[in-house]
């Protein structure tokens, strides 16, 4: 979650009434004891039936001006041309130059591995909460514990292993010291993007245990202890009863996990690889920064900004769309 | 799971909580060693903890002036996101308006579009008004960037408050600015400190934001200031590590006072959902 930007909360929710479909009392006409009051109040019903839309207006006109224009704004822009072309339309000239771009290319690809590593990411958490759950020995104690990288900002958290993964640093000492081979783990294109996504989960996986923990306190117990009695393995009732009890918990972490992959490793980039070695850790959001902030090419960066923008519109979408699936079935 | 399965269980995540906490710790043992120290053992333990490098960090490097620009950002960019986060939530909750629907659909939908997608544009935006660069300028990209999640938060807490309270207020003369100030916004203080933290947090750990809109160097916050810092002291480790725990400190600080507010506010959004 949560990081600039990333962490989003849930979708439009059933248990979330939107002011239309709250009942709400109707000021100036009507009946009944709102209406009689709002009759009372000096400035008269004029005044009360603006209220609404005077206590959302610094808020609409925020959201207006610096989300939506920009958003709107952006697509334009990214048919438009960079440099001595400025302000000219291109057509698709941007997205052709993307597309024949090999470190765009390398982001998307990189985009791609974080997608497979996924499941490895909403895991992690998953298995932690599941054993914390079930009161392992000092549970409060790592409850606590696996909480606190999740707070630190990602340039704290790249700037603590770039020391920590330096060369000559301690994780290549304790593995000499295991009798294995140092590693290079920002300077081998190999393997600097698994070091990057790694630090990423140590920093992020607080936030969906926590998420999981709360999924865990809506189960039924009841089924837990039938399984329990039914001398059912651990294996076993992970699969039969813990996973279909959490699955719109596991649905909302898979949705979490991947957007904070796809929008909120920019701190970690920057300060831990700048996208090298030879764009091995390059991903849209970085590319978008170089072109933007250090190449001057803003319609270029504004084109992968959509490319971004239509990725996370799927994944948008598929969240929608698993949550109506599972609404279905409940 | 048994009692030996539990066992066993622990070990691993014995080792993982120790894998969380290391690297802090050995932060902070290098940023209390000497120079020299570091370069002859940077492993073991220092037997007395300089505080030259902390000074150092501090005053020569100029973390103390990121910090009071950080501190400043936030506090105003927090105050704004809770005032309007709490009216727009108020009537989005409570009354009955012409495209409450829609303005509800398009926070959650803003949810989904990151910064990055519009940074762009924003950047320009922000440019043509005059607004780069300037701390009202940082302070607005952030409302903008937090304000959706604000208001779905404040919207579904404020949804759980009877009508009745409402009505009652209005009985008893209040107008609709009144009933906000004087029922919401107390009735709310959970959920806005939950929020508040949470806001804070965001925009204190933030630093693409901050490098786009705040640029110059005097302008940098804490977390730009801190990636300076890696190019700037690149060959005097300790003092960048004590750049780093600088940093980190105030958002420690807050976890350990705040843990279930920001446990609350995370889940609040899996749980409404």
């Amino acid at each position: 979650m949560p990081r600039a930007g990333a962490s989003a909360p849930s979708p439009p929710g059933a248990a979330v009434p939107s002011g239309a479909e709250r009942g709400a009392p109707r000021t100036g006409r009507g009946s009944g004891p709102a209406g009689r009051a709002a009759r009372r109040v000096a400035g008269g019903a004029r005044g009360e039936r603006l209220a609404p839309y005077v206590l959302v207006a610094p808020a609409v006109l925020v959201l207006v001006a610096l989300r939506l224009w920009p958003l709107v704004l952006g697509v334009n822009f990214s048919f438009t041309g960079d440099g001595a072309r400025d302000g000219t339309a291109v057509g698709l000239d941007n997205y052709r130059e993307l597309w024949r771009d090999p470190l765009f290319r390398s982001a998307l690809r990189n985009t791609g591995t974080l997608v497979l590593l996924l499941p490895v990411a909403v895991a992690i958490p998953g298995l932690l909460a599941t054993f914390i759950h079930l009161r392992v020995p000092g549970h409060r104690f790592y409850r606590g514990v696996y909480f606190f990288p999740a707070v630190l900002s990602p340039v704290i958290a790249g700037a603590i292993f770039n020391l920590l993964l330096a060369y000559d640093g301690p994780l290549n000492r304790a593995l000499e010291g295991a009798g294995l081979g140092a590693v290079d783990w920002l300077g081998d294109p190999d393997v600097a993007l698994f070091t990057v996504v790694g630090v990423h989960v140590w920093a992020t996986f607080g936030m969906a245990l926590v998420v999981f923990l709360a999924g865990f306190a809506a189960l039924d117990t009841s089924l837990l202890d039938a399984a329990k009695v039914d001398g059912a393995s651990f294996p076993a009732t992970l699969r039969h009863v813990i996973v279909p009890g959490l699955s719109r918990t596991i649905q909302f972490v898979f949705v979490t996990t991947m957007i904070g992959m796809l929008t909120s490793m920019f701190g970690l980039l920057y300060v831990m690889t700048g996208g090298g070695p030879e764009g091995a850790t390059h991903l849209p959001e970085f590319y978008i920064w170089i072109q933007q902030g250090q190449m001057d090419r803003p319609a270029l960066a504004a084109a992968a900004s959509t490319v971004l923008f239509l990725l996370m519109l799927v994944v948008g979408l598929a969240q929608i769309g698993l949550l109506r699936r599972s609404g279905r079935e409940h | 799971m048994g009692r030996a399965g539990r066992r066993l269980a622990a070990v691993p995540m014995a080792l993982l909580a120790l894998a969380t906490v290391y690297p802090l710790l050995f932060t902070a043992n290098v940023a209390g060693k000497t120079r020299r120290e570091y370069v002859l053992d940077r492993f073991s333990p220092t037997g007395s903890p300089h505080a030259e490098n902390l000074v150092t960090a501090w005053t020569g490097v100029g973390m103390a002036r990121y910090a009071v620009n950080s501190l400043l950002v936030v506090v105003c960019a927090v105050a704004l996101l809770l005032l309007l986060g709490s009216m727009a939530g108020f009537a989005l909750s409570h009354l009955r308006f012409r495209g409450s629907g829609a303005l509800f659909l398009g926070c959650l939908a803003a949810l989904f579009v990151p910064f990055q997608v519009i940074m762009v544009p924003l950047v320009r935006i922000m440019a043509d008004g005059g607004l780069v660069d300037t701390y009202p300028g940082l302070v607005l990209a952030y409302v903008a960037q937090f304000l959706p999640f604000t208001i779905f938060l404040m919207t579904s807490y404020y949804a759980s408050v009877p009508r009745e309270l409402v009505d009652a207020a209005r009985i008893d003369g209040n107008t609709l600015y009144g009933v906000h100030r004087r029922v919401m916004l107390p009735l709310g203080a959970p959920a806005l400190l939950s929020v508040g933290i949470l806001d804070a947090l965001f925009c204190w750990n933030d630093v693409l934001i901050a490098l786009l809109v705040m640029p110059s160097p005097e302008h940098r916050t804490l977390m730009v200031g801190v990636t300076s810092l890696r190019g700037q002291y690149a060959q005097d480790v300790p003092v960048f590590a004590a750049g780093v725990l600088i940093a980190a400190v105030p958002v420690l600080l807050l976890h350990l006072f705040f843990q279930r507010q920001i446990a609350d506010g995370v889940t609040a959004g899996a749980t409404k959902g």
